[in-house]
């Protein structure tokens, strides 16, 4: 999952980032509303946390300049003044939750993954499907009740596939949400890890949870 | 607010009260002067009457042989009337008649007699007799009549007073109409130019009204002279007040950034720590959140002096409401909410005290939430939840007013610390009991003004 933070104080920024790369998540990090902004508009992203209180561009003006783009991902804001009218201004504005300061970093992380599954449509953060269970929160899988062990990346390819399914999840995509900027796109690491993930996940090929669409690419779709 | 004694008479009454006094009293100063002048002339005029009355007979008399006789014309034809209302005879020094004017012929005057003058003077006065019930005026003049061997003789008059008193009465009546009708004019004509003198005073006091009730920015400048000053000076206290407000307010949220900030930081960074340490920084650093939290909130729990505005109660329970089904979307909280309310003041304070009501409701509650709002004397809301409630020992101590932050519950704490505080500065009432969905039943009322 990748995420946006936008946060001026650098020491909170540091530890948010920190947190957030240690529970799997792509962090790009801006300092300033403009910046903030830049990202917004250039990259797409699963969920992103805009302190309200930014030099050179308020929080909410980024909010608003970001949705009047068009772009749609959920956004948490952090205030420290925990006023009301910034709650309730900055949720008319397009954000999707609030978080005062001082909080908790697993706070925080428990918010972003129910922002991340609310916006897929996934009321709970356990999926299952057939004889697969993903369980987000304690991100652990299960097929037909035995524990799976998978690397912390191939969860994070199997988790973008099934928050995002039955859409058809490009190649592309993938690498945006799953790699920090400088990857190389041209990679076929992709392939090597979805390969690995069937194996372990199907090791008979019978559900085939995650489906080829030639040309287009990725699919979880265990039944169908 | 301060209510303000009602028990001062007004301007208008004051000024109504002195002009009353001082037209009463010059009029009926006036009026008694000229009632005295009238009459003191009409009493001159009837003695010069009677004079003239004498004077005529003189004329008219002739000597015959020592005797006394008149000739038909005698000056004034009443005399020649009976009970015409003017009489005369004369009389000799040793009090024989020696004329009696034909008016006497049927009457008498039957007056008590009076003095002879001394020759040459004459003297006037009233009398009572019964030729008239209003009275007789007596003139008497004593001539030495040389033809009559030096003989003294009296000539004694008496006219009717009521003619002359009719005189008078007419005039009396005359004046008191005049002056009646000049004083109510006078009076209408100083109310109205009061009313006018006053206008701009109940302008301003108008606009004052207007201005508390969030209607107005200021209360504008076209003031006569003498207000103009004053108005000056309110504008720029209002402005004045407002400005400080919002800096006082800003001041305060960018402190509270400068310390939340730092604290986020430290306890993130103190789950590195050992255990016992990680145990007393969380310590720590919780006291000084909520104190921060809770002196901020304080500081800044100030109902305006002059509202900007009229805040409508329902929309913002709305905005809030979706504000939280958004936050608490995963907890899928049932809400109904009804009616509204106006409060003067602070949409801000309004937004503050309901944000924390209803985010306590949504927090603790299982999954249904009710919020009403009445308008009455003061603006109600009642904010209840299906959760566990709050234990009746434990709501003294949640309402207490600056119960010390470090002591309160995390959470529930400050929020409703939060409401406490702002209750108190709008005189309005915070109230916990047990609702019928089973938890908290929260109701904060606010006097309208």
């Amino acid at each position: 999952m990748r995420v946006l933070l936008v946060e001026d104080e650098m020491l909170l920024r540091a530890q948010i980032d920190r947190f957030l790369r240690d529970a799997d998540f792509v962090v790009d990090r801006a300092s300033d509303g403009e910046e903030g902004l830049y990202y917004g508009n250039e990259y797409d992203y699963d969920v992103a946390v805009i302190d309200i209180g930014l030099p050179k561009l308020g929080g909410l003006d980024v909010i608003a300049r970001l949705r009047a783009a068009g772009r749609d991902f959920p956004i948490l804001i952090l205030t420290a003044r925990g006023d009301w009218q910034d709650k309730v201004t900055g949720l008319e504005t397009g954000a999707d939750d609030y978080l005062t300061k001082p909080f908790h970093m697993e706070e925080l992380l428990a918010r972003l993954n129910a922002l991340i599954r609310r916006t897929r449509g996934h009321a709970s953060p356990v999926i299952s499907a057939g004889a697969l269970v993903l369980d987000t929160g304690q991100k652990s899988v299960r097929v037909g009740g035995a524990a799976v062990e998978l690397t912390a990346f191939e969860y994070r390819v199997l988790e973008y596939l099934a928050m995002n399914g039955p859409r058809v999840v490009s190649k592309t995509e993938l690498t945006e949400h799953l790699y920090e900027q400088d990857f190389d796109r041209n990679s076929n690491v992709i392939e090597v890890f979805v390969g690995r993930l069937r194996r372990k996940l199907d090791p008979d090929g019978a559900s085939q949870p995650i489906r080829t669409v030639r040309g287009q690419g990725y699919r979880f779709a265990p039944e169908g | 607010m301060p209510k303000i004694p009602r028990s001062a008479l007004s301007l208008q009454t004051r000024l109504m009260v002195t002009v009353a006094v001082v037209l009463g009293t010059f009029l009926a100063l006036t009026a008694w002067v000229l009632e005295r002048t009238f009459a003191a002339t009409v009493l001159s005029g009837a003695e010069q009457q009677m004079r003239q009355v004498v004077y005529g007979l003189l004329g008219a008399a002739q000597d015959q042989g020592g005797t006394l006789r008149f000739s038909d014309e005698l000056g004034d034809p009443r005399l020649s009337m009976p009970d015409s209302g003017l009489y005369a005879h004369v009389e000799a020094a040793d009090g024989d008649a020696v004329w009696r004017s034909p008016s006497l012929l049927v009457t008498g005057i039957d007056a008590p007699p009076g003095r002879r003058p001394r020759p040459g003077s004459d003297s006037f006065e009233e009398v009572a007799g019964t030729a008239s019930p209003a009275g007789l005026f007596r003139y008497a003049y004593t001539v030495v009549w040389e033809a009559a061997e030096d003989a003294e003789l009296t000539f004694w008059v008496w006219a009717d007073q009521a003619p002359f008193r009719a005189d008078i009465a007419r005039f009396r009546r005359d004046l008191g109409l005049g002056l009646v009708g000049a004083t109510l004019l006078l009076v209408v004509a100083q109310m109205a130019g009061l009313r006018w003198g006053l206008r701009p005073v109940r302008r301003m006091t108008g606009r004052i009204g207007a201005l508390q009730a969030g209607e107005r920015g200021d209360i504008g400048l076209d003031y006569p002279r003498e207000l103009s000053g004053l108005a000056g000076t309110l504008n720029r206290f209002v402005e004045r007040e407002r400005d400080n407000r919002e800096r006082y307010r800003r001041a305060m949220g960018d402190l509270a950034h400068s310390l939340k900030t730092p604290i986020t930081v430290l306890s993130n960074a103190s789950v590195t720590l050992a255990p016992e340490e990680q145990r007393l920084f969380a310590e720590q650093l919780e006291r000084m959140e909520n104190t921060v939290a809770h002196q901020l909130s304080r500081a800044t729990a100030l109902r305006p002096v002059v509202p900007r505005e009229t805040v409508e109660v329902g929309p913002l329970v709305e905005r809030l409401r979706s504000t939280l089904d958004k936050a608490y979307a995963d907890k899928g909280v049932t809400v109904a909410t009804s009616g509204t309310a106006h409060v003067r003041g602070d949409e801000r304070d309004l937004l503050e005290m309901l944000g924390n009501l209803l985010e306590n409701a949504y927090k603790y509650c299982r999954s249904g939430v009710r919020v009403a709002v009445r308008d009455g004397a003061s603006a109600c809301v009642v904010v209840e939840d299906d959760g566990p409630g709050v234990p009746v020992e434990a709501r003294g101590r949640v309402l207490e007013r600056g119960a010390r932050a470090d002591s309160a519950h995390a959470g529930q704490g400050i929020g409703l610390a939060v409401v406490v505080e702002l209750a108190a500065a709008y005189e309005g009432r915070l109230e916990i009991s047990d609702s019928d969905l089973g938890g908290a039943r929260v109701t904060l009322e606010i006097p309208r003004a």
